[in-house]
């Protein structure tokens, strides 16, 4: 009795599960069907073509924007890696005169939202370093914005390593560097995973940063390019369907293969 | 949280002898490498973190166009809470706050069913965290298409016999806000989800068992056991769902609705970039970036008190 009660139990959670599956996935079906129609199709519900991609290429520089997107994702991912793990080592393992101070000044960070700072840094990067529509403008915002969490979770990964591992080598007459070169970096690739996915998945799918500081169609990213198109005129559903597509792919290539470091990353604010 | 930063002042003066440093001297090179290698996102973070938020703070005192800027005391704070658009969109806030313990139920209660781990659970789970690789613009692109008048939405109401209902969610200002906090709902489910089930992975099966053997029924065990265990989870994930409901929606708006119609779902975070790029006035808007900054700040704060009281 018991166990057919149960049986019944686990088949409704299943079915319900299913049910959760459904409303995640449909949006995506949608997209994904409707990108394969042509205008015509869409209305009626009927039929495949490439229609869309075809209009998708004619009225969007497709791929000088992924090109776009990639360069400055890639930039701004590489300077972030650069700036918290040599920061993490610093925090975690050498300090300096109040150096717990300044952690906590970068951690603070954490706490200032974007659209708050935006119109000083859209002057200073347009007025003042003349950066704006240009790659490393964006890169440099992005970088900030994004290193308070990595120098966080590098530190917190660099204190789990034992102190004597650093100690040892620099006795040893290694310099730093070579300890952080050596030791440290090949260490902590695993950490370094878990901030470039994030990361990456952060900065491509942006909109506001790449609006104000790349503005110019040459220089735009694809979220951009996208964003714009929609609350243009231009209402062709199916190939915006299929530009929603394309630039959610590399997003979602590198979820399905670093899922779990993801999921390490989100869940760091709990575990720790 | 504060490092072990070592605070004994360890004198400059140890002999350069070459083989075997001394305690202090080597303590002076590790401070000054530790210097150094802080050095880069120290820059970083103060030349565009630290700075723009300050400029924010001094320029919302001022008339400012992004070349001249007037002192003016607190004249913009002083328009702005009297402008009836901002209590509007404060308004339009809390209504996306209003949705957030359905954020969190939802997920908790779908993760509690996932850990059962009835078969298939891994591919569910994957399933429920897709959205979170997503872009607002994407999942804004879609919703349009599910909210519109001859949309996704519609059409499932037509087709299970429903068709009466027949909305128009976008048209009108209250019912666009819901669609957005629906959308909201949505995309923040799966990171919810991860969160609550790797807090149910941390508790011990044992618990669940004693309480089967005492009779509890799922909804008893639920309310009584599960939820009070992932009390440090619920928290942590309901910060981070207020912070993105604060801070976080600016594509999705931007993309689905453009604030309206009229101010509709103009939230705190757009009201900035709309004042600020496209009305102009880059002060007042530095101020409303400043009211942001300030509410997400008491929010951040809340959460450190928690986190210390439980350490204590």
């Amino acid at each position: 009795m018991g166990i057919a009660r149960r049986r019944v139990g686990r088949g409704l959670i299943f079915l319900v599960l299913c049910l959760v599956v459904v409303i995640m996935l449909f949006p995506f079906l949608f997209m994904v069907l409707t990108a394969f129609r042509s205008r015509d199709q869409y209305l009626t519900g009927q039929g495949f073509s490439l229609d869309s991609w075809r209009e998708l290429f004619k009225f969007l520089p497709v791929v000088q924007e992924l090109i776009n997107s990639a360069v400055v994702t890639g930039g701004a991912v590489l300077l972030i890696i650069a700036v918290s793990t040599t920061g993490g080592f610093a925090f975690a393992k050498l300090g300096f005169r109040g150096s717990g101070f300044v952690f906590l000044g970068i951690l603070a960070g954490m706490m200032i939202p974007m659209q708050s700072i935006i119109i000083p840094e859209f002057v200073n990067i347009a007025r003042v370093l003349h950066l704006n529509n240009q790659y490393l403008g964006a890169i440099l915002v992005y970088a900030a914005l994004g290193a308070p969490f990595a120098t966080y979770l590098m530190t917190t990964y660099y204190r789990g390593v034992p102190t004597e591992l650093v100690e040892a080598s620099v006795m040893d007459g290694a310099s730093y560097w070579q300890v952080f070169r050596k030791v440290m970096l090949p260490l902590s690739i695993p950490a370094i995973t878990t901030v470039a996915v994030l990361q990456f998945i952060q900065v491509w799918d942006d909109l506001l940063v790449g609006l104000l500081f790349l503005n110019e169609p040459h220089v735009r990213t694809i979220t951009v390019g996208l964003a714009v198109i929609q609350t243009g005129r231009v209402v062709n559903v199916p190939a915006l369907m299929a530009g929603s597509l394309l630039s959610a792919l590399p997003a979602i290539l590198v979820y399905l293969i670093f899922q779990r470091n993801l999921i390490q990353g989100l869940t760091m604010g709990v575990n720790k | 949280m504060t490092t072990s930063s070592p605070l004994a002042g360890a004198p400059a003066t140890a002999l350069p002898g070459r083989s075997r440093p001394r305690p202090g001297r080597l303590r002076a090179g590790q401070r000054r490498a530790g210097l150094a290698f802080a050095l880069p996102v120290i820059v970083l973070e103060v030349l565009f973190l630290l700075i723009p938020i300050a400029q924010a703070a001094y320029f919302s005192f001022t008339r400012w166009d992004g070349i001249t800027a007037s002192w003016i005391g607190p004249a913009n704070y002083q328009r702005l809470f009297g402008d009836p658009t901002f209590w509007r969109v404060m308004a339009n806030n809390l209504l996306l706050l209003a949705s957030v313990p359905l954020a969190i139920l939802i997920p908790l209660l779908v993760a509690y069913l996932l850990n059962e781990h009835v078969p298939g659970w891994r591919f569910f789970r994957s399933a429920y965290f897709l959205p979170t690789a997503i872009s607002w613009v994407v999942i804004g692109m879609v919703a349009l298409r599910v909210f519109a008048r001859e949309g996704l939405l519609n059409h499932l109401l037509d087709a299970v016999g429903l068709g009466f209902i027949h909305t128009d969610m976008l048209a009108g200002e209250l019912s666009a806000m819901e669609a957005v906090a629906i959308t909201f709902i949505w995309s923040v489910f799966g990171t919810n989800t991860i969160i609550f089930i790797t807090g149910m992975a941390t508790l011990d099966r044992e618990v669940y068992e004693a309480a089967r053997v005492d009779g509890a029924g799922a909804f008893t065990t639920f309310v009584k056991i599960t939820i009070p265990m992932l009390m440090r989870f619920i928290q942590f994930a309901f910060i981070l769902t207020l912070i993105t409901a604060f801070t976080a929606l600016f594509s999705l708006i931007f993309v689905m609705t453009g604030g309206g119609p009229g101010y509709g779902t103009t939230t705190l975070e757009f009201y900035v970039y709309q004042q600020g790029f496209q009305v102009g006035v880059f002060g007042y808007a530095a101020a409303i970036g400043i009211v942001l900054f300030a509410i997400v700040f008491a929010i951040s704060l809340a959460q450190l008190r928690i986190f210390r009281s439980r350490l204590d």
